[in-house]
């Protein structure tokens, strides 16, 4: 049994030191790919540039099955990273929106119609329906998919290295924290008002839109006066407006120029591909 | 209002663009100079945009148009922070509400154009109008519904226009019809709703550029309910006898074979002149004008 050890220790040695190694490196690609976020291989810049441009491809786009595949490709994405709840939950309004005009077109557009008793639809109108339907929801699946694997900082780093106006970055950059503490504040002010006995479901509508305009104009008033009082706290630690200039952002690598290349090159030919193979 | 992408042309999308990066510009060079002086001004504006994007953030799908209806808030904002200001925050808010999948990317120009451009400039409008000579709450709330109005038949232009290019004015008419339902009750709701804001914000006092306004009496009151009641009656008769499908040529052919056969073909030289709708509206401002100068007088007469 222990024949190996004795007469050929050679391979035992190979296979020692091989498998040891391989353990080591094994576990490193582990480590290494478990802290790696799949979302971030694509630079921010490029992510939103490609984005613009796709969309603007789907809207040119005579047949539904390029933009369907999108969609396809973009829940496969979601599952891969493991945010389909979300990504599904946001595309619900796009998908019922689509669907409206999908109906419509069916039942209202085209002149050949085929009757069913009540209702007449046209094989020409649901056609131009499937095909809006299609371009509406995989360009909101596009959309939500890269808010998703896009933090706010990320986007408003984005819109800078675009050279956006600098005051439209700082009215960002506070408007999204405000966007937040707005919504919540809100809610709590809500919940008094109704502790109070104010929006009560007997009451008119009238007496409901004074309630809710009322907790409105109190937030505003409320919320401008705390947001002015941070602005100077921020001032008086050094903020400045105009701070977020371009110096210092970090500039675009031959690898992302790579990538932004291949991806635009693949929009110029899914075009190709739906006018010429699909036509 | 918010169109979602995949609907306009490409040379819709860069057209609405072009004009809304003008405005936009120009917003902001008057921004940067009232930062300049008074840097407070930042976080208000930045508020007033978180207050825009919450307002129209909740929507309702409309049925044939491709988009949906919602309160704009741009009135609101253009009373309390200006209308230049104002289209900077829209275009702002309608970026971060592309990622939550109300609208687009690709159509910020188009949204930017109906919501934070024509509603917001429209409302600022009626409100300046009126401002002094109605009631606060009436001025601000009527710009809110104007605002509203306005955004909507912009919006539904923008859809006839890229999408039925042959035949515009037919489907401008169509679109603005498809959001009648939805959109008239809820123009009515942000009538009131800035109404109320704005009224409210004006008592705190602190506000410098709210001013009262002209006090309201009761004839004021009643003459504005029984305006709104009447308007409210012939717009819902109209749309019920338009989806009966009723000729809305009007009763001219039954005055004029039944009432007055020896009347003149031409009717009223200076409506004919001008045009019905100008020439009613200028009837309606004369008759109202004396009615009103003359009223106090033929009360106490009589």
């Amino acid at each position: 049994m222990l024949e190996w050890l004795s007469a050929d220790p050679l391979n035992g040695i190979i296979i020692t030191i091989t498998f040891f190694i391989s353990v080591i490196i094994g576990r490193y690609l582990r480590i290494k790919r478990a802290g790696e976020n799949k979302s971030k291989l694509i630079d921010s810049r490029i992510k939103i540039l490609f984005l613009f441009f796709l969309i603007i491809s789907i809207t040119l786009m005579g047949h539904w099955y390029i933009p369907i595949g999108i969609l396809v490709i973009c829940i496969f994405i979601s599952l891969r990273l493991a945010i389909f709840r979300i990504f599904g939950s946001k595309l619900i309004f796009p998908v019922l929106l689509a669907f409206f005009i999908l109906v419509i077109q069916t039942l209202a557009n085209g002149t050949n119609k085929i009757d069913y008793g009540i209702i007449s639809v046209s094989q020409e109108g649901f056609e131009s329906g499937f095909l809006i339907f299609a371009r509406v929801v995989a360009a909101a699946s596009l959309a939500i998919l890269f808010l998703s694997t896009a933090s706010e900082n990320e986007i408003i780093e984005t819109m800078r290295w675009y050279r956006v106006p600098i005051t439209m970055l700082d009215i960002s950059s506070l408007m999204s924290r405000y966007i937040r503490a707005f919504s919540m504040e809100a809610k709590k002010m809500k919940m008094a008002q109704i502790s109070r006995g104010g929006l009560s479901g007997g009451s008119g509508y009238l007496k409901k839109m004074h309630d809710i305009a009322s907790i409105t104009g109190a937030l505003i008033i409320r919320a401008l006066v705390r947001a002015e009082l941070v602005y100077r706290a921020m001032l008086s630690r050094g903020w400045k407006h105009g701070q977020l200039s371009l110096e210092g952002a970090q500039a675009l690598n031959l690898m992302d120029l790579l990538i932004g290349f291949i991806l635009l090159t693949g929009i110029i030919i899914l075009i190709g591909i739906d006018r010429v193979m699909l036509a | 209002m918010h169109i979602s992408d995949g609907i306009l042309e490409p040379k819709w999308i860069f057209f609405w663009y072009a004009i809304s990066i003008f405005f936009i510009g120009l917003g902001l060079r008057i921004i940067n100079k009232r930062v300049k002086e008074e840097p407070v001004y930042l976080p208000r504006l930045s508020l007033m945009g978180a207050v825009v994007f919450v307002i129209s953030v909740w929507h309702i799908p409309v049925p044939v148009t491709g988009s949906s209806s919602h309160p704009v808030g741009t009135p609101m904002s253009s009373i309390i922070i200006g209308p230049s200001a104002t289209v900077v925050i829209s275009a702002i808010a309608l970026f971060f509400q592309a990622f939550v999948a109300h609208g687009g990317l690709t159509t910020i120009g188009a949204n930017t154009f109906s919501m934070g451009i024509a509603g917001n400039f429209g409302g600022y409008f009626v409100y300046r109008l009126l401002k002094n000579v109605s009631p606060l709450w009436f001025s601000a709330g009527l710009a809110g519904l104007a605002g509203s109005i306005i955004t909507y038949l912009t919006t539904a232009l923008q859809l006839a226009l890229s999408l039925n290019p042959g035949n515009v004015l037919y489907y401008w008419k169509l679109y603005s019809l498809g959001f009648i339902p939805t959109q008239l009750p809820l123009a009515f709701a942000e009538f009131a709703f800035t109404a109320y804001v704005i009224k409210y914000i004006s008592e705190t006092g602190c506000m410098e550029n709210i001013s009262p306004g002209y006090p309201g009496d009761r004839f004021s009151r009643n003459a504005l309910l029984l305006m709104f009641s009447i308007a409210a009656i012939i717009a819902i008769g109209a749309y019920i006898g338009y989806l009966g499908g009723v000729n809305m040529a009007g009763t001219d052919s039954t005055v004029e074979s039944m009432a007055a056969p020896s009347a003149s073909r031409g009717g009223i030289r200076l409506i004919s002149y001008i045009g019905e709708p100008l020439g009613f509206a200028l009837i309606g401002i004369t008759g109202g004008l004396i009615t009103g100068y003359f009223w106090s007088e033929l009360r106490r007469r009589s």
